[in-house]
């Protein structure tokens, strides 16, 4: 079964294979309970459903008997994963291992905390999932049971249908084991492999069919949990590779078609206030978001409140003022903040009470901008953020050259 | 449109370069175009996007930032993360087809009066032509 050597990188060239004995999810809580049980982890954090409810939260488990309750593939996002664990690490670094078992958005938030000094990953052993995607939070809560039913179906079959909420449709990082390359993003990334990924140890089940596991580790902690959980069976990662490869590429052409689409719909003034009429500036938006972490949000501060004059001459001048005020300079603005962090989690949607469709919007304009300027993230920890480092040779473009000084700015 | 436009434009200025440039156009009695509202701050990496976005949707017909040359910075880096910040919103202003051509970026040293005037000539003739900020006269903002 053994087959290195095929790949360029040998590390992420075979994968431990795990038979699925009776459940999906039990078999990946059992993962989690030997970790547990032989002192590799301290704790786990493990979406766990409220025993009375159909709510999802995450819960830090020391002990191994409560993971039974656990469940490790939601059919909702109820609390973006990056936000728990920041939550946990905030205050400085744990002395406990944890395992966080996340969504792989939910890890590439974590990574995005990480580089913005919120989350500290030293003791975090990061574990992703292959991810079949999350329902909108409202249809959920309007019908669990049905909407249980649906996400089973699509667990099974692991394709991303119209069920789903529009940013997972279009997500190409639900899996690690067939993530965009590096040449595909024109992403830069840093020469230490070790932390090319953002997991340390993922978790595949697409094209096992729901019979089998594929364990992967891209870090020295990933490879010690991998060493611990004592699993024999080698396999190469190429079958694996090529299951989630194929849903990744139907991902990617819907994704173009939905950024055209999407710009077309709100491009223009015109059409962007139409798409942000219904908001009603609860900010609810940015209080979810994962990678929104600043303690004091310019759009909360008092900086933006006025005497009644100042609005009277701004009504005067426009001829009218609408209020809630400035919705359009919160949106822009805190796009302009995190737009090159976002993951397109959807937790913004998911949170909206009017269903401003703010994650579609975000998603779009993230996906261009991160583009331009060849940054994929929450993918690899050592690139640094884009605003906080700079090429001194770039975007000549958007300078304005002078006729006086042509010769100067030859180059450009 | 009426030709009688006459826009707003809001001006940061870097203190070290531009602002100085623009004393010298002043000093050397250049002609400068009269719309540009200066806006003096320490360097162009102190310009946030909420302060550009805030003048563009508070009523300014555009927006320019204007700073020392790249690797004159006064402080060493500034113009370049202000170069990446701007590049930034300039870009989504451009996805979001918003009038990305309302906010512009150039360099001027404090030796550059001319150059100061011209910036500032060519800018308020372009925005003249583009005419007043839809943004103002939309009751949904």
């Amino acid at each position: 079964m053994n087959s290195t050597g095929k790949e360029k990188k040998e590390k992420t060239a075979t994968g431990k294979i795990l038979s699925v004995e009776g459940d999906l999810r039990k078999t990946i809580k059992g993962l989690l309970k030997k970790l547990l049980k032989n002192n590799t982890l301290d704790a786990v954090l493990v979406p766990m459903k409220a025993p009375e409810t159909e709510s999802y939260a995450w819960v830090l488990l020391e002990d191994e008997t409560l993971l039974d309750a656990a469940d490790p593939l939601p059919p909702v996002m109820t609390v973006q994963g990056g936000r728990a664990l920041d939550s946990i690490t905030k205050q400085g670094d744990v002395y406990l291992k944890i395992g966080a078992l996340m969504r792989p958005c939910e890890i590439r938030a974590a990574v995005e905390l990480y580089k913005l000094n919120q989350v500290k990953l030293e003791h975090i052993h990061l574990i992703s999932i292959d991810c079949p995607g999350a329902l909108p939070l409202k249809e959920y809560m309007d019908n669990p049971i049905k909407s249980k039913e649906n996400f089973e179906k699509i667990v099974q079959k692991g394709d991303k249908n119209e069920a789903l909420r529009p940013v997972c449709q279009i997500c190409q990082h639900f899996s690690l084991l067939s993530s965009p390359s590096t040449e595909e993003t024109k992403a830069s990334s840093s020469p230490d492999t070790e932390n090319h990924s953002a997991a340390d140890l993922h978790i595949g089940f697409f094209g096992g069919n729901g019979k089998k596991l594929c364990l992967t580790a891209s870090t020295s902690k990933g490879k010690d949990l991998l060493e611990k959980l004592e699993l024999s069976q080698d396999d190469s990662l190429e079958y694996w590779k090529a299951a989630g490869e194929k849903i990744r590429q139907s991902a990617l052409k819907n994704r173009e078609s939905f950024n055209k689409e999407w710009q077309e719909k709100i491009g223009g003034i015109e059409n962007f206030t139409t798409a942000l009429d219904a908001c009603i500036n609860c900010h609810n938006c940015m209080r979810v978001c994962p990678v929104c972490y600043c303690q004091q949000c310019y759009f909360d501060s008092k900086i933006l409140e006025n005497s009644p004059e100042t609005y009277l001459q701004r009504a005067q001048e426009r001829g009218s003022l609408r209020f809630p005020l400035d919705t359009l300079l919160f949106h822009l603005g805190r796009m302009s903040h995190m737009v090159l962090s976002c993951v397109s989690c959807g937790a913004c949607e998911d949170a909206c009470p009017m269903s401003v469709p703010v994650s579609q919007i975000f998603s779009m304009v993230g996906d261009q901008t991160q583009k331009s300027f060849q940054y994929v993230p929450g993918t690899d920890r050592n690139v640094p953020l884009p605003l906080q480092s700079f090429l001194k040779d770039e975007f000549c473009e958007v300078e304005i050259p002078c006729e006086c000084d042509q010769s100067l700015l030859g180059k450009a | 449109m009426s030709s009688d436009f006459k826009p707003n434009i809001v001006g940061f200025l870097c203190n070290w370069c531009s602002y100085a440039g623009a004393d010298l156009a002043g000093s050397s009695k250049m002609e400068v175009k009269p719309y540009l509202s200066v806006i003096r701050v320490m360097c162009s990496s102190r310009i946030n996007s909420n302060l550009v976005l805030t003048a563009l949707l508070w009523g300014a017909d555009g927006v320019l930032i204007a700073g020392c040359h790249p690797g004159d910075c006064h402080y060493e880096q500034g113009n370049y993360y202000a170069r990446r910040r701007f590049a930034l919103l300039k870009k989504i202003m451009e996805t979001l087809k918003l009038e990305p051509d309302r906010l512009q970026l150039s360099w001027v040293s404090a030796s550059e009066g001319k150059r100061y005037a011209e910036v500032v000539n060519k800018f308020s003739d372009e925005i003249t032509k583009m005419g007043p900020n839809p943004i103002h006269k939309n009751p949904k903002i």
